[in-house]
C-alpha cells in the first residue's frame, strides 16, 4: 500500500500483523509462522546479499504484506465454506429445537463434554506437579532447566488441546506454535518466558480446567441418564404390558412414585415427551458449552498479538540474524 | 488501470488452480517438499518468477492438509522455525486425476473460443 516497503525480517511480520488486525488469533498465528519460515529461507538462501536487499525483492515473490494477508482471509473463508456440510437453515421454531440432532457439532461437542473430566485430570496434575516441582527445584541446580522443560511440555499440551477443541467445535484454533526465534541467550529465553502472559494464562487454563471438566462431565452424565429413561419409560410401559418386558420379575412400575402418574393413562406418554424435550435442551446445552469452551480455550492459550502487537511475542526474537 | 485488470483476471484465475498445481508437483515429486522449496519449484518452471504469489500457496497447503490430501511431518531446521514437510495422501492422488480431468476439460472448453483468431472455422474447432 502507501506505506514503506519493508526492509527486515522483522518489519515485515509487523506488517503483516497490522494487515492481519482483527482476523482470528489462531489465524494470525499461523500466517507469521508461514512467512518467518519462507523469509527466513529465502535470506538463508542468498548468503551474498543483505537481509535489506533479499526484502526488497520480496513483494514480487512471496507478496506483499497486504496481499498476503488477503490470501490468508479469502483461503480461511473458502475453506470454511467447502469444508462445512450444507445444511438446511429450519425456519420454524420447532424445526430449530429439533434441529441440533442433525448437527454433528452437537454430538461432538457433547463427547468433548464427556472428555472434560480426563483431560482436567490430567491437565491439573501436569499443571500443580509442575509448578510445584519447580517451586522446590528453584533453589537447586536443576530449577531452571526443570521449569523451562515444564513450559515447553505446556506449550504442546495446549496446542494439542486446541486441535482436540477445533476438531470437536469446528472454532479455529492455532495449528503452529509459536515460533520464539533461536538467537536469543537462555537466560534471555527463560525471561521471555515468565514475561509472556500466555504462558502463565495456559497454566491458569489447566488448573481450571479441573472444576470445569467435573461440571461438564457430571451435567453431561445425568443429563443423558435421566432424559433418555425419561424417553425410554413409555416404551418399556407398552412392552411391560405386553408381558414382552420384565426386569427379572420385578414389575417395571409397580414401586414407582408417585403412583397417579404411573396409573393414568396419559402420564406415561407425558413423561415420554419430557424426556425428549429433556434431550433435545441438553443437547442445545452441550453445543453451546462446546463453543463457550472453544472461545475460552482460545482466549487463554492463543497469544493476542493482534490487539497488542508489541507485547505477546518478544520482538527481539524475530529480529534474530 | 490495464494492468491492474490483468492482475485482477489473474488473480480470479488463480484461486482454484493453486491446488491444482501444488498436489501435481507433490505427486510428481519422490520426496516430501516444504513450503519454501514448492515455491522455487513452481518459480523455475516458469523462469523465475512464480505465477502465483508464493505467500498464497502456504494457506491453501493447510488447507489440502485439512482435507486429507496430503500428510506432514515436522523437520527442525538451522535458518529459522522448523519446517513442515508435505506429502500426497492415495486420496490426494485419487482427487488429483479428477481436478486434471475437469481442468483439461475446462481448458479445451475455453480454447474452443478463445482460439478462433487463429483459425477460420468458427466456433467448432
Amino acid at each position: 500500500m502507501n506505506r514503506s516497503a519493508p526492509r527486515s525480517i522483522d518489519q515485515y511480520l509487523r506488517q503483516l500483523r497490522e494487515e492481519l488486525a482483527g482476523a482470528d488469533s489462531a489465524l494470525i498465528q499461523d500466517a507469521l509462522y508461514d512467512a518467518e519460515e519462507y523469509l527466513r529461507a529465502e535470506v538463508a538462501a542468498h548468503p551474498d546479499k543483505s537481509e535489506a536487499d533479499v526484502l526488497e525483492l520480496i513483494a514480487s515473490t512471496y507478496g506483499a504484506p497486504d496481499e498476503v494477508a488477503t490470501a490468508y482471509r479469502d483461503t480461511e473463508v473458502k475453506v470454511k465454506a467447502a469444508m462445512a456440510t450444507p445444511r438446511k437453515e429450519a425456519k420454524s421454531a420447532m424445526g430449530r429445537f429439533f434441529g441440533v440432532f442433525l448437527d454433528p457439532r452437537t454430538y461432538t461437542s457433547l463427547f468433548l463434554m464427556l472428555l472434560g473430566l480426563p483431560r482436567g485430570i490430567i491437565y491439573f496434575v501436569l499443571a500443580v506437579t509442575g509448578l510445584s516441582l519447580s517451586a522446590g527445584f528453584s533453589v537447586l541446580i536443576i530449577g531452571v532447566p526443570f521449569f523451562l522443560m515444564f513450559t515447553a511440555i505446556c506449550r504442546v499440551v495446549s496446542l494439542a488441546e486446541g486441535r482436540l477443541i477445533e476438531a470437536m467445535t469446528g472454532v479455529r484454533m492455532p495449528r503452529r506454535p509459536v515460533y520464539q526465534g533461536t538467537a536469543l541467550g537462555f537466560w534471555a529465553r527463560i525471561g521471555e518466558m515468565l514475561k509472556d502472559p500466555r504462558t502463565w494464562t495456559t497454566i491458569a487454563y489447566f488448573v481450571l480446567m479441573l472444576p470445569m471438566g467435573i461440571l461438564y462431565f457430571v451435567i453431561a452424565v445425568a443429563g443423558l441418564s435421566v432424559s433418555l429413561s425419561l424417553t425410554a419409560l413409555p416404551i418399556i410401559g407398552v412392552l411391560g404390558q405386553a408381558g414382552w418386558f420384565g426386569l427379572g420379575g420385578v414389575e417395571v412400575f409397580s414401586t414407582a412414585q408417585p403412583e397417579w402418574v404411573f396409573h393414568t393413562g396419559f402420564g406415561i406418554p407425558l413423561l415420554g415427551l419430557a424426556g425428549v424435550l429433556l434431550l433435545t435442551s441438553l443437547m442445545h446445552l452441550a453445543r453451546a458449552t462446546g463453543k463457550l469452551q472453544a472461545m475460552f480455550a482460545k482466549s487463554m492459550l492463543v497469544a493476542r498479538t493482534a490487539s497488542s502487537p508489541e507485547a505477546a511475542e518478544p520482538d527481539a526474537a524475530l529480529a534474530a540474524h | 488501470m490495464d494492468d491492474s485488470n490483468e492482475r485482477k483476471f489473474q488473480k480470479e484465475l488463480n484461486g482454484g488452480l493453486v491446488g491444482l498445481v501444488l498436489l501435481a508437483v507433490l505427486a510428481e515429486s519422490d520426496e516430501d517438499l516444504y513450503g519454501y522449496e514448492i515455491a522455487k519449484r513452481l518459480a523455475s518452471a516458469n523462469d523465475g518468477t512464480s505465477i502465483f504469489k508464493e505467500g498464497t500457496i502456504y494457506p491453501v497447503l493447510r488447507a489440502l492438509s485439512a482435507g486429507n490430501l496430503l500428510t506432514s511431518r515436522i523437520v527442525p531446521s538451522y535458518s529459522g522455525p522448523p519446517r513442515r514437510y508435505y506429502r500426497i495422501t492415495e486420496q490426494g492422488r485419487g482427487v488429483l486425476a479428477e481436478w486434471k480431468l475437469i481442468w483439461q476439460g475446462t481448458r479445451d472448453f475455453v480454447d474452443r473460443f478463445t482460439e478462433t483468431e487463429n483459425s477460420d472455422t468458427g466456433h467448432s474447432s
